[in-house]
């Protein structure tokens, strides 16, 4: 009994101080405001109303109440009620502490937004749900009280037998229905299913942008981008093992391509967005060769911290005075002109959208294939163990630089793409913040494989674009993203497997020199 | 007079101030199976490293099948047909077994990227045939039920396995074997020692070994070289090494020999 009050008391100090911690940064109004948006209210404001800092403190109150009872099923139903009412009480004393010290700022009037940019009196009083100082601290706990009750109430309900007994039943139920549909699509007819999968897909790729506004097809461009990105940066990481940082100077090289060959500044070449692409991707490839030569030596982090100097001379390079008048120095290139294709203009988002989902199947398709090859496997063989790869036969350099370059191209394509799109492209969007956003995405993916890329993508790329309110809780929400990614899937959302080999029926040709025994 | 596959003339590796091999000679005999042997520390596998590529002798040459190996890259050092295993396990251990013998057969093929990107007839048809080879190099080795097992998660004894089908699989004519046996019970030994015998006779695979269990020297080999702080004390055949003051003295210390007649003599009588 000691030892769980205890263990419950524990809990709720960790609570407490993530709680605290919370209000500090203002967690608890842009909760609330999302709350509010939810409820259909257009313009919260910038605090939000009472009753959704009530709801928000009860959601945390259920939050601790969930935790105190975290693998202690075999609990009795009192004691379940002791721990969570021992944790959430804690907690909610921890907070109520912080509101008294808010209250006495507030009272004193004493200025502390040097330190604490968010603790504005306007937002202590919020914090206080707007009543008295008394009466605030006391919903607090209250709230924080009856939510963990609540969530102590949920698990003895759940933990009933009748309850689970019934929720076997429902996921037998489901599991044979997957089950089915396995034997479905795996079965007799599973090339017309994959046909008519694959062609349900097709349809739907080429109707759903033209329903969608600009906006969303914005947003969807710039996620396959980054999926074609992600790809590119996975044979080099994912495949090859090279952790490469700098990654977004090939991106900034196919981008800057397009720009200085079809713009009217700075010099007037115009040379079409085709040419133009193809040459994008052909120096990014190249530049990948060239980092290459010098750095094959390299492992680990030795290659990102030099390979991250590069992206950086590349972007300084492109923003520096003394090469303004070739590449437009700080300002960028403007007015990069579109695509034409059978003499018809690209001029709406929709027909990007379909070129970079051309892009896309074309990225993943010599992705699947280079994966499931012969070079695929010395990359992997490098990211295992590179010396032993190399006594294997592999060409350890050889193969290093290939990945490099294949990768380089991939961004090359991205980035010719990307410029044209955006009719503009400047320094800064090539800074190593966008290094570091394709590298998060196929580690929060899934290293290695393309679904994880392409979901990785849609996370750390469409998510903030359809969260764009809360912008400035991006790298917060990034942060936290990631450490926890790290901590509950490590090999991210989606793992890559090995594929399955089975033995060729056959007979060859190639084994008469060395005849292989069948007896053994 | 048979041919030597591979000759050692007085290889040294010196790091710092220890030379680690000294002026060392071997000629190994095409077909054979040779038994490097000597206390920990004596030098083996530094050999080893200096003859498959991984160091750079300092002195002396080594020679395969009349090739000068000195300075080559291990990848052409294998290309060239030698392979080898390592003392403390080095596989791929997150790719599946038969990706790991899969990846040994690198230097036999011409595929390229763009064949593989495009899927040319060459691409398929190596892939096929070196997918039937890998299946019956796992076969050979008795773990074809394991092919699609991740490396690392297979028992210790398959890893050993794996190991050397994954250096078969580039064809070799001579294998380097680092410890075969080491950490395996009674049981494995023997099937291991099995296995490296039926490798030369059925293959005609030459094979060195570094071997710390005197019972599967002793048994397989055709000749053994010993080794003792760098130094090549002693070579010869199974029988001429196991009578040999110095190899005794080495093993056992100083006055070991004396000890070793005695215990002889107690076990005669």
């Amino acid at each position: 009994m000691k030892t769980l009050i205890r263990q419950s008391i524990r809990t709720g100090v960790t609570f407490g101080i993530v709680q605290i911690f919370f209000i500090l940064i203002a967690f608890n109004s842009m909760i609330g405001i999302m709350l509010a948006k939810i409820s259909g209210i257009k313009n919260p404001g910038e605090i939000p109303a009472p009753k959704f800092l009530i709801a928000y403190t009860l959601l945390m109150g259920l939050w601790v109440g969930i935790a105190a009872l975290r693998k202690k099923s075999e609990l009795s139903a009192g004691q379940k009620i002791l721990a969570g009412f021992s944790a959430s009480l804690t907690s909610a004393v921890l907070v109520g502490l912080l509101e008294v010290v808010m209250t006495i700022i507030l009272v004193n009037k004493v200025f502390v937004r040097d330190f604490l940019t968010v603790l504005s009196f306007d937002f202590i009083k919020a914090t206080l749900f707007g009543m008295t100082p008394a009466t605030g601290i006391l919903v607090t706990i209250g709230c924080i009280l009856l939510g963990s009750l609540a969530a102590v109430g949920l698990n003895i309900l759940f933990n009933l037998h009748a309850v689970q007994e019934h929720w076997k039943k429902d996921m037998a139920f489901l599991k044979s229905l997957g089950e089915k549909f396995q034997y479905i699509v795996r079965g007799k007819y599973h090339l017309l299913w994959q046909i008519v999968g694959i062609s349900i897909l097709a349809v739907a790729v080429i109707l759903i942008p033209m329903k969608w506004g600009s906006y969303w097809n914005y947003v969807f461009g710039t996620v396959g981008l980054y999926v074609i990105l992600g790809l590119g940066l996975n044979i080099v990481v994912g495949l090859s093992g090279q952790l490469v940082l700098g990654y977004i100077a090939f991106f900034a090289i196919g981008a800057y391509t397009m720009a200085l060959l079809n713009a009217p500044e700075p010099h007037n070449l115009m040379w079409g967005f085709w040419p133009a692409l193809l040459l994008g991707v052909i120096l990014a490839a190249l530049s990948g060769l060239l980092l290459g030569l010098p750095i094959m030596r390299l492992r680990g982090d030795y290659l990102a911290i030099v390979t991250l100097g590069f992206g950086e001379i590349i972007r300084i390079l492109l923003k520096s005075d003394v090469l303004t008048n070739f590449t437009g120095g700080p300002r960028g290139i403007q007015n990069i002109q579109g695509p034409n294709l059978f003499g018809r203009p690209f001029n709406s988002e929709v027909d990007f959208v379909y070129l970079i989902i051309a892009g896309v199947i074309l990225a993943s398709f010599v992705y699947n294939r280079l994966q499931q090859s012969r070079t695929g496997r010395a990359w992997l063989a490098i990211r295992e163990d590179e010396t032993v790869a190399r006594a294997s036969g592999v060409d350890t350099i050889k193969y290093k630089l290939l990945a490099l370059a294949i990768g380089a191209a991939f961004a090359g394509l991205a980035g010719g793409i990307y410029a044209s799109r955006n009719q503009f492209t400047g320094p800064d969007e090539h800074a190593l913040m966008a290094s570091i956003n394709v590298l998060s995405l196929i580690i929060v993916g899934g290293m290695g494989n393309i679904p994880g890329t392409i979901l990785g993508a849609f996370t750390l790329k469409g998510l903030p674009e359809i969260l764009r309110e809360f912008a400035n809780f991006r790298l917060l929400a990034f942060g936290a993203l990631l450490v926890f990614m790290m901590i509950a899937r490590p090999e991210g959302l989606i793992p890559s497997h090995r594929p399955k080999y089975n033995e060729p029926k056959e007979a060859s040709t190639n084994l008469k020199d060395k005849e292989v025994p069948h007896d053994k | 007079m048979t041919n030597n596959i591979i000759q050692v003339q007085g290889v040294s590796k010196i790091f710092g101030g220890l030379t680690a091999v000294n002026n060392v000679n071997l000629d190994v005999a095409e077909g054979s199976i040779y038994s490097i042997i000597g206390p920990n520390g004596a030098g083996k596998t530094t050999l080893f490293n200096c003859i498959s590529g991984f160091y750079v002798p300092d002195h002396g040459m080594v020679l395969f099948q009349g090739l000068v190996l000195n300075g080559r890259s291990t990848d052409t050092v294998a290309s060239l047909g030698l392979s080898r295993t390592y003392q403390n396990i080095r596989l791929f251990s997150n790719l599946t077994a038969i990706e790991n013998v899969l990846v040994g057969q690198q230097p036999r093929l011409s595929e390229t990227w763009v064949d593989s990107i495009l899927h040319t007839p060459r691409s398929r048809k190596e892939e096929k045939t070196s997918l039937m080879e890998g299946f019956k190099w796992l076969d050979f080795v008795g773990l074809s039920e394991f092919a699609n097992s991740i490396a690392g998660d297979l028992p210790y004894g398959a890893q050993r396995k794996l190991e050397i089908a994954r250096a078969l699989g580039s064809k070799p004519s001579l294998l380097l074997l680092d410890e075969p046996t080491a950490g395996m019970n009674p049981q494995e030994t023997l099937e291991m020692t099995a296995l490296i015998r039926s490798l030369r006779d059925k293959f005609n695979i030459t094979i060195i070994l570094i071997e710390h269990d005197m019972h599967v020297v002793m048994g397989i080999s055709d000749y053994i070289s010993v080794l003792d702080f760098g130094n090549k004390i002693a070579e010869g055949k199974p029988e001429e090494i196991q009578n040999n003051e110095r190899v005794i003295e080495a093993y056992l210390g100083p006055g070991g020999a004396a000890l070793a007649q005695k215990y002889r003599r107690k076990k005669a009588a």
